[in-house]
């Protein structure tokens, strides 16, 4: 009981820790901007949540739309990425073209093909989509690349003593063994996709939080700007938040330590 | 029921095999030819890199030679692997870490199919026992010791009812102690199960134990330099090891191993510890 007790109480205090200092660095900034110290493009955290405050239409109706485009982004790059990075494990001659043109994909600056892609294909949503896939493909690919060549070669060979088909060996061994490493890229594209969505934005959308940065900075209004800043890190963070949360319900011990090996 | 399986006999005729390295070859297997009969309890014993191993991943149908065969029963290798009738255990345990041990106990089931006619007779829950982990059917494998993993792996072979069961050094990674326990186990689900077992050992104590008939090889190339026949009754015990019976297959083993002569080793005896 003892023991439990005190679990529960270190895991509450793991929870707390990070709040108390993050409230003691607004604190401190608050008391540095009141005393005049802190240049005029960092505002007080004071103004910023008075933002929110004053005008919470501006939060929601920013939030929202990239919330939205990076999540079909996202979910439209897993798709793709799993697909491509099964067929790159299953086809060998088609391994180093997909690798290659997805590595190829993760080094064009976003920011340069955001603008052209606006060019093509009109300001609209789809333009941010389309940047949120390409900015996250990259890890869920390499998850599905990685997990699926994960078994070593015993468990081969004992699907292959066992006489199991392709798609048995796929059910049995594979997939189960690539799971963890599926969800190692999941957890790394989701703040990807975010920050893809906020950068297409940037090249032109009506509503967003890029669009939101760029209106707030042409009118030098810096509580605007960060307040957009803060709500750019808290949606990246909860995407990341969030595939945790889902792998922690689908997560089976045995496999953690596995990963480790 | 198991005992109505007509298990298979092992015979490998003129087998060789040959790894290429770079720029060199390998000679792993020099016309191997080895018989055992159905339901027998064979080894195969010989130093590191003699084949043995590979010789037994032949049988299996996991490598193929580049000369010579292999039958089992009537059945090439990949015959009797797809008509489910091999049981490999493998020196690692193998199991599927993200399964529990009944699950991995039940994976032949979910390759063969549930009502399959080979599937043994004891359900998953009996050869878990039989295998000494009754308990620990829900536990993860990365919750067990190396034996009782290796334990679950054993019980997996048998799920099917192998008319051939190969080891592999599946002991190898155990202390001494639960190394002399599990041989003594896998004795009585052996003879319980009727099927012909071939072991691949380094220890000369385990294989005359274990055995009917001890396969001795010599590395470099891989072939059979002597066969032992082991007279001691079953069931066999481990005072059996303290008979002359065993001492003088030890010194035949011994023989064919270390190249000496007949007799000339027989006046010098074994203590029990070296041996075992």
């Amino acid at each position: 009981m003892a023991s439990v007790k005190r679990s529960v109480r270190g895991r509450a205090a793991a929870v707390v820790r990070p709040f108390i200092s993050l409230f003691a660095l607004l604190a401190a900034l608050e008391l540095l901007k009141r005393g005049g110290l802190l240049p005029v493009f960092v505002p007080a955290p004071s103004q910023v949540f008075n933002e929110i405050i004053t005008s919470p239409r501006l939060v929601t109706s920013n939030l929202g739309p990239t919330a939205f485009k990076a999540a079909v982004g996202y979910f439209i790059a897993m798709g793709i990425a799993v697909a491509a990075g099964s067929i790159a494990v299953l086809v060998r001659a088609l391994y180093s073209p997909i690798y290659n043109f997805s590595v190829i994909i993760n080094s064009i600056p976003i920011i340069a093909t955001a603008p052209l892609l606006a060019l093509w294909l009109g300001t609209g949503p789809q333009v941010q989509i389309v940047i949120a896939t390409l900015a996250c493909q990259f890890p869920m690919l390499v998850g599905t690349v990685q997990g699926l060549q994960a078994a070593d070669s015993r468990q081969r060979e004992l699907m292959h003593v066992l006489s199991a088909s392709h798609v048995q060996t796929l059910r049995y061994l594979l997939i189960p063994r690539a799971i963890p490493y599926l969800f190692a890229g999941f957890k790394i594209a989701a703040p990807s996709a975010v920050l893809g969505a906020v950068t297409a934005e940037w090249a032109g959308a009506e509503r967003g939080l890029g669009a939101m940065m760029l209106y707030a900075l042409f009118s030098y209004d810096t509580p605007k700007v960060w307040l957009s800043v803060l709500l750019t890190c808290l949606l990246a963070a909860s995407a990341y938040g969030l595939v945790v949360l889902i792998e922690k319900l689908v997560f089976v011990p045995g496999r953690k330590v596995e990963l480790a090996d | 029921m198991t005992a109505a399986r007509v298990s298979r006999d092992i015979q490998v005729n003129d087998v060789t095999m040959v790894f290429h390295g770079q720029g060199e070859s390998v000679i792993a297997l020099e016309k191997v030819g080895m018989h055992v009969e159905a339901g027998q309890f064979a080894s195969i014993i010989g130093p590191s890199g003699c084949g043995k191993s590979t010789l037994l991943r032949l049988i299996a149908d996991i490598v193929q030679p580049h000369s010579g065969n292999v039958t089992l029963g009537t059945d090439t290798p990949r015959a009797a692997r797809r008509a489910h009738a091999l049981g490999f255990v493998f020196q690692s345990p193998t199991l599927l870490p993200w399964r529990t041990v009944r699950q991995n106990v039940e994976l032949p089931l979910d390759v063969v199919g549930r009502n399959s006619a080979r599937r043994s007779a004891k359900s998953a829950a009996e050869l878990i026992e039989l295998v000494g982990l009754k308990g620990f059917e829900d536990a993860l494998p990365h919750q067990l010791s190396g034996g009782m993993q290796q334990r679950a792996a054993i019980a997996r072979a048998l799920m099917l009812t192998p008319d051939v069961l190969l080891l592999d050094e599946p002991f190898g990674a155990l202390d001494e102690i639960t190394r002399q326990r599990m041989n003594l186990e896998m004795l009585r689900i052996w003879a319980e199960s009727g099927t012909t077992a071939l072991l691949v050992t380094h220890s000369i104590g385990e294989a005359i134990f274990m055995s009917d008939k001890v396969f001795v090889m010599s590395a470099r190339p891989g072939r059979i330099v002597s066969v032992v026949d082991v007279p001691l009754p079953r069931p066999r015990t481990l005072d059996m090891m303290r008979t002359p019976a065993f001492y003088e297959c030890v010194n035949r083993v011994r023989d064919g191993l270390f190249g000496k002569e007949e007799g000339s080793s027989a006046a010098s005896e074994p203590e029990p510890a070296e041996a075992y």
